[in-house]
C-alpha cells in the first residue's frame, strides 16, 4: 500500500515535478522535494496561515492538504512574487510599513493579502483586519502590516 | 543627518519578504536524520519498561534512544542558583525513572524522514504506572502530597520575600485598605515558528555545531559543553533566523542536548522540528499566578504601604538556566511599580507541579505585578471617589526624587513617570473619553477606561543579575567591528536576534558612531564562532548593551581610523573629520582618504603606518552598564463591554513610552504595538488549561486563541525620549514594555466599564465566561488567604 | 503531526467513488475540502487505510435553482457560494452564514458538502441547513435517498449517513422576498467556530408572522431546531414580548455542554441573547 505517487505542477510558473508518498503535505513538497523553504509550516492544523499560498490563484493553506492533491495546479509562493527582479508593491509596502518583525508568518501574510486585494481592491480598515485575520502574526500586533496592506491597494489600483 | 534617531528601513526585510529566509528547519546537512520524540501521555508516572525494539525495525529508522541510553552522553540539566530558599533539580534530557508532566520526552526516534519518525514511535512499546497527579500549587502544598521531585523534598522549589518598613502598621493605620486575591492564569508564548535545532558532530576535529531557533545562542554554549562533556571551544552554536522568541526560546531545552548527544551517538546530522502540539506541549509558559494583595492609602490618596503573597505554579522542572525563581521573584521585586511605597513586603513561592515548566516570557513577572498593583490603585481611587489618574499623579515618583531606590533594593535612576500619565491622559483625550462614557451609559452601552503605568529595569548590567541569583553572567556583551579592507565593516555581536531588525539598528549605531556610510556595515549575531563572547538577547538588553559595546568598539576604531589618515595626509587627527566612509581635512573637502584606503593601509602594515601602530583595523570591546536603566511608560485602554454577550472590544490603546534615546522608532513602535497585541492577547484570550489529571486541554491552535488583526485596535504610540543618564548612547531597553502595560490596562478598563454591575475584575483573561459568571453573581467580596 | 500511511484515490467519477468506498468496506474517509479532515490526519487522530478524494469529480460542483430550491453539488466550495449571486439573492441567509466559515483562504477549499457531512455542531452550515429545513442526498450501494436535515445530524461529528453512502447534493429552499433573516454569532476570535451562533428566518405578514425558523449552532451535540420559540412568534407575532419569550425558550430548548471556551450555562445563556438579537435583525432586514 502506499506507493509513491507523481505529482506534477507549474510553481511560480515553472513545471516541476517529484515522487512522494500520497500522505506527504503540499507544504513538506514544496519544502523537502522542489527546495522551496520560503513557505514555512507553523501548525499543520490550517490555523497559523503561516504557509498559504495561492492554488490556481487563490490562497489556501498548504499544510492542510496533500501534494497530490496539487497535481496539475498552478502554484504562486512568496519565491515567486517579484516580477522582472523587482519587489511586487506589497513586498514594498511591507518594508516601508515595518509589517513584518521575525520575518515568519510574512510568506503566509503576503499571499493573503495577495489574495485579499485580488478580491476587494479596496478595503476598508476593518475588511483588512478581518482579510489577515487569517494569518497570525505574533510579533508586529498587526500595525504595520495594515498599513502596508493599505498602501499597496493603494498602489495597485 | 544622523542615524541615530532615524526611522531607516530594515535591511533584513528583503530576504524575509522573498522568501529567502534561513530558518533551522530550512537548513539540511548531507546524511540528515530527523528525530521524533516519544512523549509521555501522563503527567506523573513511574516508567516500567521501554520495549524499542519494534520500533527499530521499521524500514527508516536508524535508531531509537531512551533516557537510559542517554544518560551516557550527556548528564541531566541542574539549574542552580545562589538565592537562599533555592532546591535545585535535575531534568534529564530524556526522562529516566519517571516522568513528570504530560509531554516529557521519553525516548527519541531517529530516522529518515519526520513521517517515518512519527510512524516508528506508535511502535515504543512504554509501560507506565501512574503516579498521584499534582495539579495545582495548593496540593502541591498539602501534607502528604506527591512529590514532583523526590531529591528536594518538597514541591516548594524556592521562597523569598522584600521587606521594607513596617507593612502590618502601615496596614493598620491608613484609612483605606483595599485588597483581594488575583489570579492571572498559565501563558504561552507562541512563536509562530516551532522550536528547532539541528546538531552536527564533526569526529575529526571533536566538535559539534548546533543551529538552534534559540535567543541564547552563547548561553546555550556554555550550558552544553559542561551537559556534554565537551570545551566550550568544541562547541558552536548558530541561531539562524529565528521566527520570534519572546523569552520562549531563552532556555537551554532538554531538546537541544538529546539532539546534539544523538549527533554524537550516531556521528550523523540530526535535525528536530517541534510541530505545534509539541511546542504547545512543552515550550516553557509563564505566569499561572495567584496573588493574595492589600494596597494601604490616606485619605487623600497618598499610598501608604502594599503588601502581597504571590504563588506561582512553576511546573514540573526548573529551567535552565533561569531557574523556577525566574518569574515569581519578579513579581515580588516590582510590585511596587513607578509609585512610591513606603511599607512594602513581597512574599514569593515556588512551587513544582505536573505541568510544562514555567520560564521568561516577553514581561516576566511585570504583566502580573503590574495588573494587580494597577487594579488595586484604581480601587483605592474608587473607594476615595478619586480619579484614578489623579489618584497616580499623587503617588508617582517624580524626577526630583531619582534616582530611587525601590523597597525590592531595585533603582530607578531615571524615569518620566509622571510625564507619561500626564501625555497619555492628553493624547488619550481622557476628559473627552469620560464624558463620552457617561453618554455611552445612559444609552445602554458600557465604556471603560483603563490606565496602567509601569516601570522596568533593561538593559540589566552585572550589578544585578537578569535573573534573580542565576549561576550565570548576563551582563556583558561585546561587540567586534572591523573595516574589512575593502572599506566595508562588520560588526559581530554575542547577541542573537529573532525580529527585532538588529541588523539595521546595531548598524545605525556603528555607521554613526564610526563615521561609516549605513550600506557599507553588515551586522552578524547569533554565532558563537562569528562574533566575541556573549550570552544572547532577552530582558530587554541587546540596545543598551550591545548598543554599548558597539559604541566603544566604534569608536576605538575611529580613533584609530583617523591616526592613521592623518599619519598619510600629513595633518592632525584634530584637523580630520570621519563621515559617510571618508576622512576629510576640515575647510579643505577634496583632501580626504577613504575608509577604504585607511584600511589598505592598516592592513599594508608598518610601512604605511604610524610608528608603532599595530597593523589592522578591528575591534572589539565590551560593555557593562553595571545596574540597568530604566524605561517606564503609561497605557491607556478603552474597551467597550457587551454585558449580555459578556464580549470585550478593546476600542482604542494609546501606549506613551519612554525608552530613552530612539535609535529607530519605526522598531520602537514596532516593539510597543507587537507587545501590546501579546498583553491585550493575555487579557482576553490566551490560557494554558490543564485537566485535573495533568492532561493539556490547549493543544491545538484552536484551543490556545493568539489574537488576529480583527481582535486588536489600532495603536497610539507616542515617544517621550529622555535618554538615559547611565548607559553609554543613552539607550533604554523597550522589547518587553508593550506586555507589562497592556493586561493591568485592559483590565482595568473592563472593571471600570462594568462599575454600574458594581463588580470588580480580579482575574485574568477576563473571557467571556468568566465576566458572564461574574454579572451573573451577585457582588461577594473575596479575603485574600494564606497559601 | 504527520498522517499516517494510506492508500489514495482521486477517482474521476462518482461510481468509481462508491465503489472505492465498499472495497475499503468501512475504513476509506472521503475528502472534500480537507479543512476538517486534514487537521485531524496531521494529528492522527483520524487513522484510514484509505482516502477517496472527491475533488477530481467535476460534476459534483455547482449551484441551480429548481423548483424553489437552491441546490448545491456537495463539492461546491465555500468560496464559491460567497460570491454567488444567486445564493446572494435566493439564500441571502447562506451568504451570511459563509462569511462566518473560517476565513477566506479556508473558504478556497472548504466544500459545502464537507462541512454538513462533517456535522461539526459549532458549524454555520449545519446551522442553516437545520433552520430552513433543507435536505441532503445522499447516493449509495442501493441509489440514491434524500435525508432531511432533522433527520441527518445524530451526534458530534457524526451522521445518519452510511459508510458507503456520499453526500451528493445540498438542497436549501430559496427564501421568499419578503423574509428577513440573520445569523447571529459569538466566537472567541474572527473566523473561530461558534461558541453560539443562532440562525433566523422570518415572513412577516403584517403585524403577524407567517413563519418563523430558528436553529443553534454550538449549543448542543447537533445544530437545534428551535420549534417551540419559532411558534411563539407564528402565534404571536414579531413584536418584542414575543420575541423576548421566544428567546426565553430557545434558552430552555438547548442542552449545550461545557468545554475549556464556555459553559453550558453561558451557552445557554447566549442562546437566548442571540436568538433575540437574530429576530430582532431579522425583522429590520424583512421591513428593508
Amino acid at each position: 500500500m502506499a506507493d509513491a505517487v507523481t505529482v506534477r505542477l507549474t510553481v511560480n510558473g515553472v513545471e516541476r515535478e517529484g515522487r512522494c508518498e500520497p500522505r506527504k503535505l503540499l507544504v513538506d513538497f514544496l519544502r523537502e522535494d522542489l527546495g522551496l523553504t520560503g513557505t514555512h509550516v507553523g501548525c499543520e492544523h490550517g490555523i497559523c496561515g503561516a504557509c498559504t499560498i495561492l492554488i490556481d490563484g487563490e490562497a489556501a493553506r498548504s499544510c492542510i492538504m496533500l501534494a497530490v492533491q496539487a497535481d496539475g495546479a498552478e502554484l504562486l509562493t512568496i519565491e515567486g512574487l517579484m516580477r522582472d527582479g523587482k519587489l511586487h508593491p506589497l513586498q514594498e509596502a511591507f518594508r516601508e510599513h515595518h509589517g513584518l518583525q521575525c520575518g515568519f508568518c510574512t510568506p503566509g501574510m503576503l499571499m493573503t493579502a495577495l489574495d485579499l486585494l485580488r478580491t476587494n481592491p479596496s478595503p476598508t480598515e476593518a475588511e483588512i483586519r478581518e482579510g489577515i485575520s487569517a494569518v497570525l502574526c505574533r510579533c508586529t500586533g498587526y500595525h504595520g502590516i495594515v498599513r502596508a496592506v493599505e498602501a499597496a491597494a493603494r498602489k495597485m489600483r | 543627518m544622523p542615524l541615530i534617531g532615524a526611522p531607516v528601513r530594515r535591511v533584513e526585510d528583503a530576504r524575509f519578504l522573498t522568501g529567502q529566509g534561513r530558518y533551522v528547519a530550512d537548513l539540511t546537512l548531507p546524511r540528515m536524520l530527523h528525530v521524533a520524540f516519544l512523549r509521555s501521555p501522563h503527567a506523573h508516572a513511574g516508567i516500567v519498561s521501554i520495549d524499542a525494539h519494534p520500533a527499530r525495525e521499521l524500514p527508516g529508522v536508524l535508531a531509537c534512544i531512551t533516557g537510559d541510553e542517554i544518560a551516557t552522553q550527556a548528564r541531566p540539566m541542574r539549574a542552580e542558583s545562589r538565592m537562599a530558599g533555592y532546591h535545585p533539580t535535575e531534568c534529564p534530557p530524556l526522562a529516566r525513572g519517571k516522568v513528570r508532566f504530560a509531554g516529557e520526552a521519553v525516548a527519541a526516534v531517529l530516522a529518515e524522514s519526520r513521517y517515518t519518525a512519527e510512524d516508528a514511535l506508535e511502535l515504543v512499546d512504554v509501560r507506565y504506572a501512574t503516579l498521584p497527579v499534582v495539579g495545582t500549587p495548593e496540593a502541591a502544598m498539602a501534607g502528604g502530597a506527591a512529590l514532583v521531585h523526590e531529591a528536594a523534598g518538597s514541591n516548594v522549589l524556592l521562597t523569598r520575600a522584600f521587606v521594607q518598613g513596617d507593612v502590618d502598621g502601615a496596614m493598620r493605620d491608613a484609612a483605606l485598605v483595599v485588597g483581594d486575591r488575583f489570579r492571572f492564569h498559565r501563558h504561552a508564548g507562541v512563536t509562530i515558528e516551532n522550536r528547532a535545532c539541528l546538531a552536527d558532530w564533526n569526529p575529526g576535529v571533536g566538535e559539534l555545531t548546533l543551529w538552534s531557533s534559540t535567543q541564547v545562542p552563547g548561553l546555550l554554549r556554555e550550558g552544553l559543553a559542561a551537559l556534554l562533556d565537551l570545551p566550550v571551544h568544541r562547541l558552536r552554536v548558530v541561531a539562524p533566523d529565528v521566527g520570534g522568541g519572546f523569552g520562549v526560546k531563552s532556555a537551554l531545552y532538554p531538546e537541544e542536548v538529546a539532539v546534539c548527544a544523538l549527533a554524537r551517538l550516531t556521528g550523523r546530522p540530526v535535525q528536530w522540528v517541534a510541530d505545534r502540539r509539541e511546542d504547545l506541549l512543552t515550550s516553557t509558559q509563564a505566569w499561572d499566578e495567584t496573588i493574595d494583595a492589600e494596597l494601604a492609602v490616606n485619605a487623600d490618596g497618598t499610598i501608604r504601604g502594599l503588601r502581597a503573597r504571590v504563588v506561582a505554579d512553576v511546573g514540573a522542572y526548573s529551567i535552565h538556566p533561569w531557574t523556577a525563581a525566574i518569574e515569581v521573584v519578579q513579581v515580588i521585586s516590582f510590585l511596587p511599580g513607578p509609585y512610591r511605597v513606603e511599607h512594602y513586603r513581597g512574599e514569593a513561592w515556588g512551587v513544582a507541579t505536573n505541568k510544562a515548566p514555567m520560564g521568561p516570557y516577553r514581561g516576566v513577572g511585570r504583566p502580573v505585578s503590574t495588573f494587580v498593583t494597577e487594579a488595586l490603585v484604581d480601587r483605592a481611587a474608587r473607594r476615595l471617589g478619586m480619579d484614578p489618574v489623579a489618584l497616580r499623579l499623587r503617588n508617582l515618583i517624580r524626577p526630583d526624587e531619582l534616582p530611587y531606590r525601590s523597597p525590592s533594593g531595585v533603582v530607578w535612576d531615571s524615569g518620566s513617570f509622571v510625564e507619561s500619565l500626564e501625555r497619555a491622559r492628553d493624547a488619550a483625550g481622557y476628559e473627552h473619553v469620560r464624558a463620552e462614557q457617561e453618554r455611552a451609559r445612559r444609552a445602554g452601552r458600557y465604556v471603560g477606561v483603563g490606565v496602567a503605568c509601569y516601570v522596568e529595569l533593561t538593559g540589566v548590567g552585572s550589578a544585578i543579575p537578569a535573573s534573580p541569583g542565576a549561576a550565570i553572567s548576563t551582563g556583558t556583551e561585546g561587540a567586534t567591528v572591523r573595516v574589512d579592507p575593502g572599506g566595508t565593516v562588520t560588526a559581530s555581536f554575542g547577541l542573537a536576534c529573532h525580529g527585532q531588525g538588529h541588523e539595521t539598528t546595531l548598524a545605525q549605531v556603528v555607521a554613526e558612531e564610526l563615521g561609516a556610510r549605513l550600506e557599507d556595515v553588515r551586522v552578524v549575531s547569533g554565532d558563537t564562532a562569528a562574533g566575541p563572547v556573549g550570552t544572547g538577547t532577552y530582558a530587554s538588553r541587546s540596545a543598551v548593551i550591545g548598543g554599548g559595546a558597539a559604541i566603544l568598539a566604534a569608536r576605538a576604531l575611529r580613533e584609530k581610523a583617523l591616526a592613521i589618515a592623518a599619519h598619510l595626509l600629513e595633518v592632525s587627527a584634530d584637523d580630520l573629520t570621519l563621515g559617510d566612509g571618508r576622512a576629510t581635512v576640515r575647510g579643505t573637502p577634496h583632501r580626504g582618504l577613504t575608509l577604504r584606503e585607511i584600511a589598505g593601509a592598516a592592513y599594508a602594515g608598518a610601512k604605511r603606518l604610524p610608528k608603532g601602530m599595530e597593523p589592522g583595523l578591528e575591534a572589539t570591546r565590551f560593555y557593562d552598564p553595571y545596574f540597568g536603566t530604566a524605561s517606564n511608560a503609561t497605557h491607556i485602554a478603552v474597551v467597550e463591554v457587551d454585558p449580555e454577550t459578556c464580549a470585550v472590544i478593546v476600542r482604542r490603546f494609546v501606549v506613551v513610552e519612554d525608552c530613552g534615546r530612539i535609535i529607530n522608532p519605526l522598531i520602537v513602535e514596532g516593539q510597543a504595538i507587537g507587545g501590546v497585541a501579546q498583553g491585550v492577547g493575555a487579557a482576553l484570550l490566551e490560557e494554558v488549561v490543564y485537566a485535573d489529571d495533568g492532561q493539556l486541554l490547549t493543544g491545538s491552535l484552536m484551543d490556545y486563541l493568539v489574537p488576529t488583526a480583527a481582535e486588536l485596535p489600532a495603536v497610539e504610540v507616542v515617544h517621550l525620549e529622555h535618554p538615559s543618564p547611565t548607559t553609554l548612547g543613552g539607550f533604554k531597553g523597550v522589547g518587553e514594555g508593550g506586555t507589562i502595560g497592556a493586561p493591568a490596562a485592559v483590565a482595568n478598563a473592563i472593571a471600570d466599564a462594568l462599575q454600574p454591575f458594581g463588580m470588580e475584575l480580579s482575574e485574568l483573561p477576563a473571557t467571556p465566561d468568566r465576566l458572564f459568571r461574574l454579572l451573573s453573581r451577585p457582588r461577594t467580596t473575596s479575603s485574600p488567604e494564606t497559601p | 503531526m504527520k498522517p499516517v500511511k494510506f492508500d489514495y484515490h482521486a477517482p474521476a467519477s462518482l461510481d468509481e467513488a462508491l465503489a472505492l468506498l465498499r472495497r475499503y468496506g468501512g475504513d476509506a474517509k472521503i475528502l472534500a475540502g480537507g479543512q476538517s479532515l486534514m487537521p485531524l490526519l496531521n494529528f492522527r487522530l483520524s487513522r484510514p487505510a484509505a482516502l477517496v478524494d472527491l475533488n477530481r469529480i467535476p460534476s459534483l460542483a455547482y449551484i441551480e435553482e429548481h423548483d424553489g430550491q437552491v441546490r448545491f453539488g456537495a463539492m461546491t466550495r465555500q468560496r464559491m457560494i460567497e460570491f454567488s449571486p444567486l445564493v446572494a439573492r435566493r439564500l441571502p441567509l447562506l451568504r451570511e452564514a459563509t462569511k462566518w466559515v473560517g476565513h477566506l483562504p479556508i473558504r478556497t477549499r472548504g466544500t459545502i458538502g464537507g462541512s454538513i457531512a462533517h456535522a461539526d455542531p459549532s458549524a454555520e452550515y449545519p446551522a442553516v441547513l437545520t433552520a430552513l429545513d433543507g435536505e441532503v442526498v445522499a447516493r449509495g450501494p442501493k441509489g440514491e435517498r434524500v435525508v432531511k436535515a432533522k433527520d441527518l445530524f445524530v451526534t458530534y461529528l457524526t451522521t445518519s449517513l452510511e459508510p458507503d453512502e456520499i453526500l451528493v447534493e445540498v438542497r436549501l429552499p430559496a427564501t421568499d422576498a419578503g423574509a428577513g433573516f440573520a445569523l447571529e454569532e459569538f466566537a472567541r476570535r474572527h473566523g473561530d467556530f461558534a461558541i453560539v451562533a443562532i440562525a433566523a428566518l422570518v415572513v412577516p405578514d403584517g403585524a403577524r408572522c407567517r413563519a418563523a425558523r430558528l436553529a443553534t449552532a454550538g449549543a448542543g451535540p447537533v445544530p437545534v431546531r428551535l420549534r417551540a420559540a419559532e411558534q411563539i412568534l407564528e402565534r404571536d407575532g414579531l413584536t418584542d414580548a414575543a420575541i423576548d419569550a421566544a428567546a426565553g425558550r430557545a434558552a430552555e430548548l438547548v442542552s449545550p455542554d461545557s468545554d475549556i471556551h464556555a459553559s453550558a450555562d453561558y451557552r445557554r445563556h447566549l442562546t437566548a441573547v442571540l436568538t433575540r438579537r437574530a429576530l430582532r435583525r431579522a425583522l429590520r432586514v424583512a421591513h428593508g
